[in-house]
């Protein structure tokens, strides 16, 4: 695909966003007003420099990385909109500043490359630990920069401008830097992981020395976990450090070690909070629980079921009976009113987003690029997974954010910037 | 190191195949179950001011009908233009309280299909009807009236049905209320009115509260001891005032504590036909529980009858009566361990008069589409055999009597032959309930019915079965008879 056929792909996915704004307004009983220029402008504003700035800075970048996270965005400003506009003008704000992060990333990257992400790994560690502890700072007080809890997850950060005040999720940023350092420090590591040296009993085992890092980042994913009771930031975090390490070693010893791992996290924290009790009742029996712990998924289930195959049609449904329906449950609200025709469409556009960025990790030759580009796209498919997966039944529901899709300025700023690096590394190594 | 990377890729893209199939189940496989759950407001929103269909009786009155809203163009009203006399049985369709009755047994038939799903505009391609379908009931208008007018204002319950089909003639619960306020302007508060009431209208009489059937019961007892030929009519017992229960300090008393007959020996017909409680304890005991309990279920008692709504099971408690021979003397007079509800016992006149089958019963005669073209027509079901034919024509003989020279006199109606039986149960506070169930014409019955009168209605304390439900039976049944 040229780049003018990506242009064309981005302007059609602004388009799509404006006519779902105008449905939206058309079925409230409302008049055309300035609304649906506005989304029009922001999406072209957004997605055409971000364009821009890969066709000066890495014009080798593959075409098909916009296009498909262009959709979703779209998709997700109409139902925002629908669900509460206010809202939706704060997501295109978001949407901007999350675009012109993307540029400025393209535009450091530009000169070196991805090379000089490399040199500063632990760096990475640190900042990334560092942000996940920050929510922990108490939530009143004199400082300008404060902790948050929401809905017994303590995993918000305020940062109060005077003016206004920001609400920022860090953990959406420390995926990225999580990935950034384990690629380096793995592809510097890969074979001392893979060799065994160590046997018990018919286990064999690399150094214990080697494991270290393994051990580590599963004890951060425990705190997060622990202190800042955050399933799925933690369930991300630890799936993303198990895939890599997958990815760089080969061996599927460390996926069982996951495997026990993350199990034994997981009946630990259903013991000890209540509010993991309640997803876990939630997941296994919403309709029996529906007064209480089991009501938003079932009333999610009853939204998509409703919808049926083509969907009441944007702001005709009532995707407004499930509660949080523009953060955790946004896939709901779509499948409701865009029916399973608009289901589909979300999951083909994660699918190609998904495919395209395994296929970049599989083109690249050096071993840090290639591991980042994996990591990269596995923790993008872990995430949309966990979420989408959550509101199906297929999985334990955790709070995380859908991406592109979801009501969240940190989100899309993390995923945006994740976009940035799968192109700058496709510019990298060209197919 | 590409084969670990293919495999996370082949991981994720199998993850997201199983979101895809889940939502495939979701949205298309079961859509239906979730887009019409009971919880799912979303269906019910989407029904306000649809047009629902009609419900009229066998004779052609409207009982429920959607009128076009003034204030609204294409939306519709639901009223119901008889309002109380049919309550309890065609319900309601409302949108705060939900639906009740055969507004809601038949709610899938009589809401409009233009949904506007994906199915409906199929419909519409292959040239389905969309309209509503429409019920007619085997009740009639004219006899419900008069069982609703002879209850007077007492609060009660009548059930008549035709013996030999099922078909439900008539079915009253008092005291009622107005299923229009339930749908109207100020719903919530007529809602609140009638739940705080202590009369509680909402309850339906006729098939969903229990009660000791009283002497009524006797005919179950009679029916038992015939079938294990322990006794005919003609059998003697023992002339008591009181009968001494096994195993207790406790007696069963004749009502006014009298003989029943000469005071040295009484036939089974005589005390039928007075209703001596003495005699019928005593023969309870002697038939045992098991043969009793054997002919009570093939009546209905113990399982869930067929019928368009979940009704109150009645009860026989076989196996704690097998074990307490004074609990057992006391349940053959229809106290005790004994409830039914009037449906069940107007299903034992039917079977009386059925030569001991009974027939399922039903309420809805046909459904007809909007251009009057019949969709379904009800089929006649067999329940069971209760007991055999010669059983029934001797307790057809003893309940002929009843009505001719027994307690049950004042269910009389001049030129015709009814059979029945009078029953006084344990009330409330002193005020025992009233009770009469028969049939006629006894040499080819049409009709079979079951009288109730909550705590001896107006006439309170002194009121008995043959003074308050007897005459409300003759009433109904010439009715019927001489429509």
């Amino acid at each position: 695909m040229t780049r003018t056929a990506e242009s064309g792909m981005l302007v059609a996915a602004a388009g799509v966003a404006a006519f779902g704004v105008t449905l939206v307004i058309l079925a409230g009983g409302q008049t055309i007003d300035s609304r649906i220029g506005l989304t029009f402008a922001v999406m072209v504003a957004a997605f055409g420099t971000v364009h821009m700035a890969i066709r000066r800075w890495a014009p080798s970048a593959s075409t098909v990385i916009l296009p498909p996270a262009a959709l979703l965005t779209a998709i997700s400003l109409a139902e925002i909109h629908r669900l509460d506009p206010v809202r939706a003008g704060l997501q295109q704000w978001w949407l901007l500043i999350a675009a012109g992060m993307t540029v400025a990333l393209l535009f450091f990257l530009h000169r070196r490359g991805t090379a000089t992400i490399r040199r500063y790994r632990y760096l990475y560690l640190l900042t990334g630990l560092i942000l996940l502890l920050l929510p922990l700072l108490p939530s009143t007080g004199p400082l300008p920069v404060r902790g948050l809890e929401v809905n017994g997850s303590r995993l918000w950060l305020v940062v109060d401008l005077g003016i206004t005040e920001i609400r920022f999720q860090p953990g959406e940023i420390v995926k990225l830097l999580m990935v950034l350092f384990l690629a380096g420090y793995l592809a510097e590591r890969q074979s001392a992981l893979a060799e065994r040296p160590r046997q018990l009993g018919p286990f064999k085992f690399p150094e214990p020395r080697q494991l270290f890092p393994v051990v580590a980042v599963w004890a951060v994913s425990l705190v997060v976990l622990v202190v800042q009771r955050d399933l799925g930031a933690s369930a991300l975090l630890f799936g993303a450090f198990i895939g890599m390490i997958y990815a760089a070693t080969g061996r599927p010893t460390y996926l069982l070690i996951g495997a026990v791992l993350t199990a034994s996290a997981g009946y630990g924290a259903y013991r000890l909070f209540d509010h993991v009790e309640r997803r876990f009742l939630a997941w296994i029996q919403p309709f029996q629980n529906f007064e209480d712990a089991g009501y938003q998924v079932a009333q999610a289930w009853f939204g998509m079921g409703t919808g049926s195959l083509a969907g009441s049609g944007i702001g005709l449904g009532r995707p407004d009976l499930i509660p949080n329906a523009a953060t955790d449950f946004i896939y709901a609200a779509v499948a409701e009113e865009l029916g399973f025709a608009g289901s589909l469409a979300i999951l083909a556009g994660f699918a190609l987003l998904i495919g395209v960025g395994f296929g970049i990790a599989l083109r690249c030759r050096d071993r840090f690029r290639k591991l980042t580009a994996a990591g990269l796209t596995w923790v993008l498919g872990l995430q949309a997974f966990l979420i989408i997966g959550g509101v199906l039944r297929l999985v334990p529901l955790t709070g995380i954010t859908l991406p592109f899709m979801s009501y969240g300025g940190s989100s899309l700023v993390g995923n945006f910037l994740l976009l940035g690096l799968l192109a700058r590394i496709s510019h990298e190594e060209p197919a | 190191m590409n084969r670990p990377t293919r495999r996370l890729a082949a991981a994720v893209l199998i993850g997201f195949a199983l979101l895809g199939l889940m939502t495939t189940w979701v949205q298309v496989v079961a859509a239906d179950t979730y887009r019409l759950d009971p919880r799912n407001a979303r269906f019910n929103l989407t029904q306000i001011g649809k047009e629902r269909g009609l419900i009229v009786s066998a004779d052609s009155v409207v009982l429920a009908q959607s009128d076009p809203d003034p204030a609204t163009t294409g939306s519709f009203i639901r009223s119901y233009p008889t309002g109380p006399v049919f309550a309890n049985v065609v319900g309601y369709s409302s949108l705060l309280f939900g639906e009740q009755g055969l507004e809601r047994a038949y709610s899938d038939d009589l809401r409009s299909r233009r949904d506007l799903t994906i199915s409906d505009l199929l419909s519409v391609i292959l040239g389905r009807d969309l309209r509503p379908l429409n019920l007619q009931l085997t009740l009639t208008d004219s006899l419900q009236r008069i069982a609703f007018e002879a209850l007077g204002g007492q609060a009660g319950s009548v059930v008549a049905l035709d013996p030999t089909t099922g078909a439900i003639l008539a079915m009253v619960s008092t005291p009622s209320y107005d299923p229009n306020l339930l749908v109207g302007v100020d719903a919530a508060a007529h809602w609140q009115t009638l739940l705080a009431d202590p009369g509680r209208p909402l309850a339906d009489r006729a098939t969903r509260e229990l009660y000791p059937p009283g002497s009524t019961f006797k005919t179950v007892v009679s029916a038992a001891a015939f079938e294990t030929g322990l006794a005919n009519p003609e059998s003697t017992f023992p002339d008591e005032a009181s009968f001494q229960l096994p195993g207790s300090t406790a007696t069963v008393d004749n009502a006014g504590g009298t003989n029943c007959s000469n005071g040295v020996t009484t036939s089974l017909l005589n005390a039928f036909v007075r209703s001596c409680n003495a005699t019928f304890a005593r023969l309870a005991i002697a038939v045992g529980a098991e043969p009793i309990g054997q002919v009570a279920e093939g009546l209905g008692f113990n399982q869930e009858l067929p019928f368009t709504w979940t009704v109150a099971e009645s009860a026989f408690l076989t196996d704690e009566l097998s074990a307490d021979l004074a609990a057992l003397g006391q349940s053959g007079i229809g106290e005790r361990d004994v409830r039914a509800t009037p449906l069940q016992m107007a299903l034992v006149a039917g079977a009386v008069a059925n030569q001991g089958v009974v027939m399922s019963p039903y309420l809805v005669g046909r459904t007809f589409d909007a251009d009057g073209a019949e969709v379904d027509t009800s089929e006649l079901a067999i329940f069971g055999t209760a007991f055999t034919p010669e059983t029934a024509a001797l307790l057809t003989q003893m309940m002929e009597r009843v009505v001719t020279e027994g307690t049950g006199r004042q269910a009389a109606v001049p030129g015709v032959r009814v059979a029945g039986k009078t029953g006084t149960a344990t009330g409330v506070e002193g005020r025992p309930h009233a009770w009469f169930i028969g049939f006629a014409p006894v040499e080819a019955p049409t009709i079979a019915v079951a009288v109730f009168v909550e705590a001896g209605g107006s006439a309170g304390e002194s009121a008995s079965g043959g003074a308050v439900a007897a005459p409300i039976a003759s009433q109904v049944i010439s009715g019927w008879l001489n429509r």
